[in-house]
C-alpha cells in the first residue's frame, strides 16, 4: 500500500547561512505536498518570498495577522513576504513553525495553498498569522524555493518536504 | 501494518454538483481529515451535515481577514455545520474532525478555509450530537454547486 | 520485498516508510485529571504533534510544559495569540509564564459535552540548538460563545524534549472522555 504521509526532502542551512532553500525535481505522484520550516534571518526580516518552479510571477495572497497587541489583515499580489522568520533582534535560539499545505500541486488547475506561521519572541512582539495563497498557474509543482528577501537565513534554520498521497 | 494516516476515499467531481457524501466511515479512527481543493459557481457554503441530522443542531465561531480587516463573528442553531466558505477562484479548505467516533461527547470540529482573492478563516464549528460519525454530507446549500474538478480527500488519523 | 532486502544492502530502492506515526495516548477516566504526561519521547523523530479533545472542569487554558527528564516548571515560558471571539478578532502576549496556556475552554456550562480541540506542532522538538515554538490551532463552539484561535508558545530552552506535562487550569482537572495523542513526524 502507498505511503499516505512521507518525507521527500529536508534542508538544514549550514554555517554562512543560505540566501534560499530550494526543493527540485518534486516528484508528481502524490497528491498534496506540505511544506513544513523553521527559520531565523540574519538581518532584521520576519517575512520571507516563495517560488513555485522557480518563478515569482502570479502569486497573490491574503493574510490575517496577530502581532501580540493587535490583529489585522493584508492583502499581496507577490510572493514576496509570504512565510515567517524570526528576526536578528529578537530572542537569540528562537526560530520561527510554519506549515504550508498545498493540495492538488501536480494538477491542472491554479495552485491554491493554505499557510500557518508564527515566530515566537520573549516580549509583546510576535506574529501568528494564517494565510490563503494562490498561485495562478496550471504547471504541476516540481520545484519549491523559500527566498530571503534581503540577507540569509541563518545556520540551524530547516524545511522539510513531504508528499501526501490519496491511495 | 495499519498506518496511522490513511487516506478513506477521494471524490473528483466530473461535474457541477452541490453535494458530496462520504458514507460507511468506519470507526476505526480517531480524528478524520478532509482536505478540499476546488472552485465554486459562486460564493458557496463549505457544510458538513453529519448521520443525516438536517435539525439546528450545529453552531460555528469564525475567525477571518478580508484582506483589509480582521474579525469575527459565529451562528448558532444551524441546520448544517459551516467549516468554510468557497469562491469561484481556487480555494483550499482544510478539516479536522476531531474524535469522530467518541459515543460520549459533542463533536467539534476545526478548519481552515481559504481564497486567495476573498477571505483567509478559521472555523470551530460544533455538532451537538454523541453519536459516532459514519456519514459527512458535504453541502453548498442556497442552490450553488462545487465546480467540475473539485477535490475532497477524506483520511483517517489513528491514535496509539 | 525486493526493495527492502536492495534497500538493506545500501543499492537500489530503500523501503517506503510513513513518516506520520502514533507515540502515545491518554484518554482521561472517571475522576478526572490534572496533569497529562508523555515521558520518555523519543528522539527519533523532528517534529511532534499533539491532537486534543478537551473537558475541562473550570474555565481557562490547558497549559504545555516541556522537559529533558524533569519537567521544567519555571517562568521560562511566553505565549501569544491571534483569536476570534465571536465578535471580533484580537491578539495577546504574555511573558514570564509558567507554561505556555493554550486553547481557552469553559466548564461545566455552558455545554458539558462540547470538547474544545488543539492540534498542536513542535518542529525541530530534540535540537539543541533552538530554543522550542510552539504553534497551535485550537477553540471551541458552544452555541453562542466560543473562540477559535492559532496560539504560538516558545520554551526559553534549547534542550531536546524527551518529556511534556499538559496541565489543567490553575489546580482544576481535564473531565473523563479528554483525549490527548502524540505523534511524531519523521524529517
Amino acid at each position: 500500500m502507498a505511503t499516505t504521509f512521507e518525507l521527500i526532502s529536508s534542508v538544514t542551512v549550514g554555517a554562512g547561512g543560505a540566501s534560499s532553500i530550494d526543493f527540485t525535481s518534486i516528484p508528481a505522484t502524490y497528491t498534496d505536498l506540505c511544506l513544513v520550516f523553521s527559520l531565523r534571518s540574519s538581518d532584521g526580516s520576519d517575512y520571507c518570498g516563495l517560488k513555485f518552479n522557480n518563478s515569482s510571477s502570479s502569486f497573490s495572497s491574503r493574510q490575517i495577522y496577530g502581532n501580540g497587541s493587535g490583529a489585522g489583515s493584508t492583502t499581496r499580489s507577490n510572493n514576496d513576504l509570504t512565510a515567517v522568520q524570526t528576526p536578528s533582534s529578537y530572542t537569540s535560539n528562537t526560530f520561527s513553525n510554519n506549515a504550508i499545505y498545498i493540495p492538488n500541486y501536480a494538477g491542472s488547475a491554479n495552485k491554491s495553498y493554505s499557510r500557518d506561521s508564527v515566530f515566537e519572541n520573549n516580549g509583546t512582539n510576535a506574529i501568528q498569522t494564517l494565510e490563503a495563497g494562490i498561485w495562478s498557474n496550471t504547471s504541476a509543482i516540481n520545484q519549491v524555493t523559500l527566498v530571503h528577501p534581503s540577507a540569509t537565513f541563518v545556520q540551524y534554520s530547516t524545511a522539510y518536504l513531504y508528499g501526501v498521497s490519496n491511495a | 501494518m495499519a498506518s496511522t494516516y490513511e487516506p478513506i476515499a477521494t471524490t473528483t467531481l466530473g461535474s457541477g454538483q452541490g453535494l458530496v457524501t462520504f458514507a460507511s466511515i468506519p470507526a476505526t479512527y480517531t480524528d478524520l481529515r478532509l482536505v478540499y481543493t476546488g472552485t465554486g459557481s459562486a460564493t458557496i457554503p463549505f457544510a458538513l451535515q453529519f448521520n443525516n441530522d438536517t435539525g439546528s443542531n450545529y453552531s460555528y465561531t469564525l475567525l477571518y481577514g478580508t484582506g483589509s480587516s480582521a474579525a469575527s463573528t459565529r451562528g448558532t442553531s444551524q441546520t448544517e455545520g459551516y467549516v468554510g466558505n468557497v469562491w469561484t477562484d481556487q480555494n483550499t479548505i482544510i478539516v479536522d474532525i476531531m474524535n469522530y467516533s467518541n459515543t460520549t461527547t459533542y463533536k467539534t470540529q476545526i478548519s481552515r478555509a481559504n481564497s486567495a482573492g476573498n477571505r483567509v478563516a478559521a472555523w470551530v464549528n460544533l455538532w451537538r450530537s454523541t453519536a459516532a460519525i459514519n456519514k459527512i454530507d458535504i453541502t453548498a446549500t442556497g442552490g450553488g454547486s462545487y465546480q467540475t474538478g473539485s477535490t475532497f480527500t477524506l483520511y483517517g488519523i489513528k491514535a496509539a | 520485498m525486493l526493495n527492502v532486502i536492495t534497500g538493506v544492502h545500501g543499492a537500489g530502492t530503500p523501503p517506503v516508510t510513513n513518516s506520520y506515526e502514533s507515540i502515545a495516548t491518554v484518554t482521561v477516566g472517571a475522576g478526572g485529571s490534572g496533569t497529562i504526561s508523555f515521558t520518555s519521547i523519543p528522539s527519533t523523530y523532528k517534529h511532534l504533534q499533539i491532537r486534543a479533545t478537551v473537558l475541562e472542569s473550570n474555565d481557562g487554558v490547558m497549559g504545555f510544559r516541556f522537559g529533558n527528564g524533569s519537567i521544567d516548571s519555571g517562568n521560562n515560558y511566553t505565549i501569544h495569540e491571534l483569536y476570534g471571539t465571536g465578535s471580533s478578532a484580537s491578539a495577546y502576549a504574555a511573558t514570564a509564564q509558567n507554561n505556555i496556556g493554550i486553547n481557552y475552554n469553559y466548564s461545566a456550562s455552558p455545554l458539558s459535552s462540547a470538547p474544545s480541540v488543539a492540534v498542536v506542532d513542535i518542529l525541530d522538538y530534540a535540537n539543541t540548538s533552538k530554543n522550542k515554538t510552539l504553534r497551535a490551532l485550537c477553540g471551541v463552539d458552544y452555541n453562542g460563545s466560543g473562540y477559535v484561535r492559532l496560539d504560538s508558545g516558545l520554551w526559553l530552552s534549547t534542550a531536546a524534549i524527551n518529556a511534556i506535562d499538559i496541565v489543567a487550569y490553575s489546580g482544576k482537572t481535564f473531565n473523563q472522555y479528554s483525549s490527548f495523542a502524540l505523534y511524531g513526524i519523521k524529517g
